[in-house]
């Protein structure tokens, strides 16, 4: 019995302005991952700068931040099995002007502008996701995820909630 | 009853002896020809203007949505599909004058020619009221319109003509001939030209800003990138607003600017008459047909000699395009430049599909696209191409004979060649009429032509 990996998935805000690629994203999230919270949020340039401090010194750093800080994203936390790799995969190559050839069906290659305008963000190791959530999800409980909500949604019976975009437990 | 079986039976042979005697020989009358009318096909006026449309239509940013007029029923649109893989004219601009179109991220404006209060019609994505405020029911605006509705400015004069249109990922400028340039969109960064306010709610807003000159000088052309602006003055100087992170504003900083400034640099002493910019890169060209240019240089777009990738400030790359001759078009894509020269052949610089063969390939110097491509053969020696434009990934060229030609990543569809596999080389576009412009944007593209005859 692997029990369920956590990643968070942010959804970036020249996506979420689109229609037509919102709603193909959020398909493919609701129907491949188990989606355990949702939060739309307006980051400001100094929380978008601790989010990727570990950027700080490269050179698109400020591009990320202002890009990040413009307009309101998606948080969900998505559960699976292999929800890091699952989702990163998912997404495709991180430039999008290679991703669009490489892999030219990837959420990136589809909706993707800029090597910034990436569509989506991804943790990229089970530590950072970890991170991550803690970061947007301060009141999310890892002790209570793991002793008891690991198990509900791992074994039902749960549904999905298209109003709150997660899955809640089906009573 | 009887009677009526009676006038029946003697009544059939009558008609048949009757069909006999009315039918005459057909004398020929040698003047019938001259009498007969001569049908008559209409012929185009020179000012007529067509409109072809494809791509992705599912934003609506195509306008081919009609309503269909009728609330029952589940079908609320005809054309309800949603790419369009081939070019598709547009009903809209059959019913209006289009004078200009510009394409952004998922929508469409454009330009009609009238004396009233809507000048310009919007269609496509408005989640940031980048075409306006509509809202059937109050107090509910729409994030996104089928079909074409008109853009409410505030204009002073009913008389004012629009002369110019831009398109970026969430705004739009318009220009007009004696108000200026008008904004409506988002503002996140500036792009609109007012001050940032970090905490505005651009959907369902009605706001508009008017920019009515720059250094004291009339505005005679407008260009947009995804997130920033660039106008161009009577003095041929360029200013610049938006989002700076790559220096695609060009003012020696990377921050956003919320009032146009004036670019620093090269360009400052010369007089521009064009610039061009889809997403991060900026290309200008001054009335000598030099090539100046700045923004995001990841892939090598503005060569510098430090390798650096990001330029703030404008530089001139006439070293670098020597030997090209007179350059008369420019155009930016994503990760690619292209120009035209002045004896019709196409160059093109950068990383993507570039046109040059069936591999995804990075040039570090402009590289001539073989002109047969373009329909240069021994048939037809005098082709040339006249017009370039980019978009994010596909690039487009138009000959003086009014064929377009287009090659590039094939996203949704955007290339009209009745697929969506990417196209390695320049390919002619089947569109029934001579092409004047093309506008690209991510998902889709618009071409504005005028009729063969």
């Amino acid at each position: 019995m692997t029990k369920l990996q956590l990643t968070l998935a942010i959804i970036k805000p020249h996506a979420v302005k689109n229609p037509v690629a919102l709603s193909y994203i959020r398909n493919v999230i609701k129907n491949n991952f188990v989606v355990i919270k949702t939060k739309r949020i307006i980051l400001d340039t100094e929380a978008a700068g601790n989010f990727y401090k570990e950027h700080v010194e490269k050179f698109f750093f400020n591009r990320l931040v202002t890009f990040m800080a413009s307009g309101s994203i998606d948080l969900h936390i998505m559960g699976h099995v292999h929800a890091v790799e699952l989702w990163r995969r998912m997404l495709g190559p991180t430039k999008v002007y290679k991703a669009q050839f490489q892999e030219p069906h990837c959420l990136r290659g589809m909706f993707g502008i800029s090597d910034t305008r990436n569509v989506a963000h991804g943790s990229d190791s089970q530590s950072s996701a970890e991170r991550e959530i803690k970061f947007f999800f301060p009141e999310f409980s890892f002790y209570n995820w793991h002793t008891n909500d690991e198990v509900r949604y791992r074994k039902g019976p749960i549904m999905f909630n298209n109003h709150l975009f997660q899955h809640v437990k089906k009573l | 009853m009887n009677k009526l079986k009676l006038f029946i039976s003697q009544r059939s042979p009558a008609i048949v002896v009757s069909r006999f005697v009315t039918t005459k020989k057909k004398i020929h009358d040698p003047n019938e020809e001259e009498q007969l009318p001569i049908f008559q096909y209409p012929v185009s006026k020179s000012s007529d203007r067509r409109v072809y449309v494809w791509g992705l239509a599912e934003t609506g940013a195509l306008g081919i949505h009609m309503p269909r007029y009728k609330k029952s029923g589940k079908k609320a649109y005809k054309n309800n599909f949603n790419l369009v893989w081939h070019p598709m004219r547009s009903s809209f601009c059959e019913r209006f004058d289009v004078l200009k179109i510009a394409c952004g991220y998922g929508f469409t404006v454009a330009a009609v020619k009238t004396t009233e209060q809507h000048k310009v019609f919007g269609t496509g994505i408005n989640t940031d009221s980048q075409i306006g405020y509509h809202a059937p029911r109050i107090g509910h605006p729409l994030e996104m319109l089928l079909s074409p509705a008109p853009i409410y400015i505030p204009y002073t004069s009913l008389e004012t003509k629009i002369t110019g249109l831009a398109a970026g990922r969430a705004h739009t400028l318009i220009q007009t001939d004696n108000e200026g340039v008008y904004s409506v969109g988002n503002n996140a960064y500036g792009q609109c030209g007012r001050k940032i306010n970090p905490n505005e709610e651009y959907r369902g807003s009605m706001a508009s800003h008017n920019i009515k000159s720059l250094g004291k000088e009339k505005i005679i052309d407008v260009c947009c990138g995804q997130d920033h602006s660039l106008f161009i003055t009577e003095g041929g100087r360029v200013y610049a607003c938006g989002w700076g992170a790559d220096g695609q504003t060009g003012l020696g900083t990377y921050n956003n600017q919320g009032h146009p400034a004036l670019v620093k640099g090269d360009v400052t002493s010369e007089n521009i008459v064009k610039v061009a910019s889809t997403a991060d890169c900026v290309l200008a060209l001054n009335d000598k047909g030099e090539l100046f240019g700045w923004g995001n240089s990841e892939y090598g777009q503005v060569p510098m000699s430090n390798n650096q990738q990001q330029v703030n400030m404008s530089y001139a790359l006439v070293n670098f395009t020597k030997g090209l001759g007179k350059i008369v078009d420019v155009a930016a894509g994503g990760s690619f430049c292209l120009i035209c020269n002045e004896q019709g052949d196409v160059f093109v610089w950068g990383f993507g599909l570039l046109g040059l063969g069936p591999n995804v390939q990075h040039s570090t110097r402009p590289k001539q696209i073989p002109a047969p491509l373009f329909g240069r053969n021994e048939f037809n020696p005098d082709s040339m191409i006249t017009k370039v434009a980019c978009g994010i990934g596909h690039l487009a060229a138009i000959t003086d004979k009014g064929d377009l030609y287009m090659w590039g990543r094939n996203r949704h569809g955007c290339l009209g060649l009745g697929h969506d596999k990417d196209q390695h080389f320049p390919l002619k576009i089947s569109i029934g009429a001579h092409v004047l412009s093309v506008h690209c944007s991510v998902d889709h593209t618009v071409a504005m032509c005028k009729p063969f005859t």
